[in-house]
């Protein structure tokens, strides 16, 4: 997949899936902007990493939930490169609580960047993505938002209704040539599953069909996939890719 | 250019004309010419019958051509009424001729 003169933004891309997903377009020739929230050290890193590949990259820090950020760096990108072809809104952070302990705060925050940065980085690219008649939006969910979880009733919410912001979007700009879809990750080695009590892991990997937990290298070729003119004929999909979990 | 687009809107008559073109080659349309289109014929539903999703791209042709910012759908709705509504919006909108040089934002 060759994604030479595409330009490329993705959210949350300096550690993780989103890392992965930006360096595979890097090394397919995009050029790619990262967005990042707070993460310097992760963004230097990413920095360094995308150094040794021939894209053209821009890192870009700033809140996908505060309107004014989100216009400033998209708006960076659209003045560097003229156009944004593709969009992976994967930043995305948890706040695990039951109901009953979750406060307020921790409610408004997971949707706000979850769902309302989901919202604003699309309203942000969707002008000029109708005016190029091209565009691919891929939204990264959780099986979270198709089966729940306990604990999870917060971003739980956020990711089931950014699927269904996912297939209204869809359906608003199919016929312009632009695909809006989401990626399901299952349970992939990142540093977030890292930090996780080794017996918990062993038994998430044991409800697993392929038995083992899937990497970020495997998500971020769903993503270019998706991306990709191959999938020219698909939008409005959630496409899961965890080893046969749900 | 400035002067040329100045010139384009200032001309109703050349204004209704390019609007028309812009109409038909935005949305590709393939059995209708610009020729076709009578200025006061509705652009939705019963006249020209197009829709809520042509209206995105014609939002858009409309900005990309004359810097006019149309944010609220109802505005749009509005002004998207037929040709020579539509032209009358940009008259009054166009940044070129506003007192104030604010650009609409619904």
């Amino acid at each position: 997949m060759d994604f030479t003169d595409r330009t490329v933004i993705v959210t949350g891309g300096t550690k993780g899936i989103g890392k992965a997903v930006a360096l595979a377009f890097a090394h397919q020739g995009a050029r790619v902007a990262v967005i990042y929230g707070s993460d310097d050290q992760g963004a230097a890193d990413m920095q360094a990493e995308l150094e040794t590949t021939a894209s053209l990259f821009l890192v870009l820090k700033g809140d996908i939930a505060s309107p004014s950020a989100v216009d400033k760096m998209i708006g960076e990108v659209l003045q560097e490169w003229k156009r944004v072809d593709v969009l992976v809104n994967n930043a995305g952070i948890v706040r695990d609580k039951m109901l009953m302990f979750q406060s307020m705060e921790d409610w408004d925050r997971v949707l706000d960047v979850n769902l309302k940065g989901t919202y604003l980085c699309s309203k942000a690219v969707i002008k000029q993505m109708v005016a190029n008649r091209f565009g691919r939006i891929i939204n990264m969910v959780s099986p979270s938002g198709i089966t729940g979880r306990a604990g999870q009733t917060n971003y739980a919410a956020s990711k089931g209704a950014v699927i269904a912001f996912t297939k209204s979007l869809a359906r608003e700009v199919a016929r312009i040539g632009i695909g809006v879809n989401c990626v399901c990750p299952g349970v992939i080695a990142t540093p977030m599953t890292d930090k996780l009590d080794p017996d918990n892991l062993e038994d998430l990997r044991r409800m697993i069909p392929m038995g083992r937990v899937g990497t970020p290298q495997e998500v971020a070729d769903a993503v270019l996939f998706l991306a990709s003119d191959r999938a020219a004929y698909i939008t409005g999909q959630v496409l899961v890719v965890d080893g046969g979990l749900i | 250019m400035r002067r040329k687009l100045e010139t384009i809107v200032s001309d109703t008559k050349e204004l209704r004309s390019f609007l028309k073109r812009m109409i038909v080659e935005t949305l590709k349309l393939e059995d209708i010419t610009a020729e076709d289109i009578d200025g006061d014929t509705p652009l939705f539903r019963e006249g020209l019958g197009l829709d809520s999703i042509d209206a995105l791209e014609l939002v858009v042709a409309v900005e990309k051509h004359f810097d006019v910012i149309i944010e609220d759908e109802n505005v749009g709705k509005e002004a998207f009424a037929s040709v020579n509504v539509l032209a009358g919006f940009i008259q009054t909108e166009y940044k070129g001729f506003s007192k104030n040089g604010m650009r609409f934002a619904g």
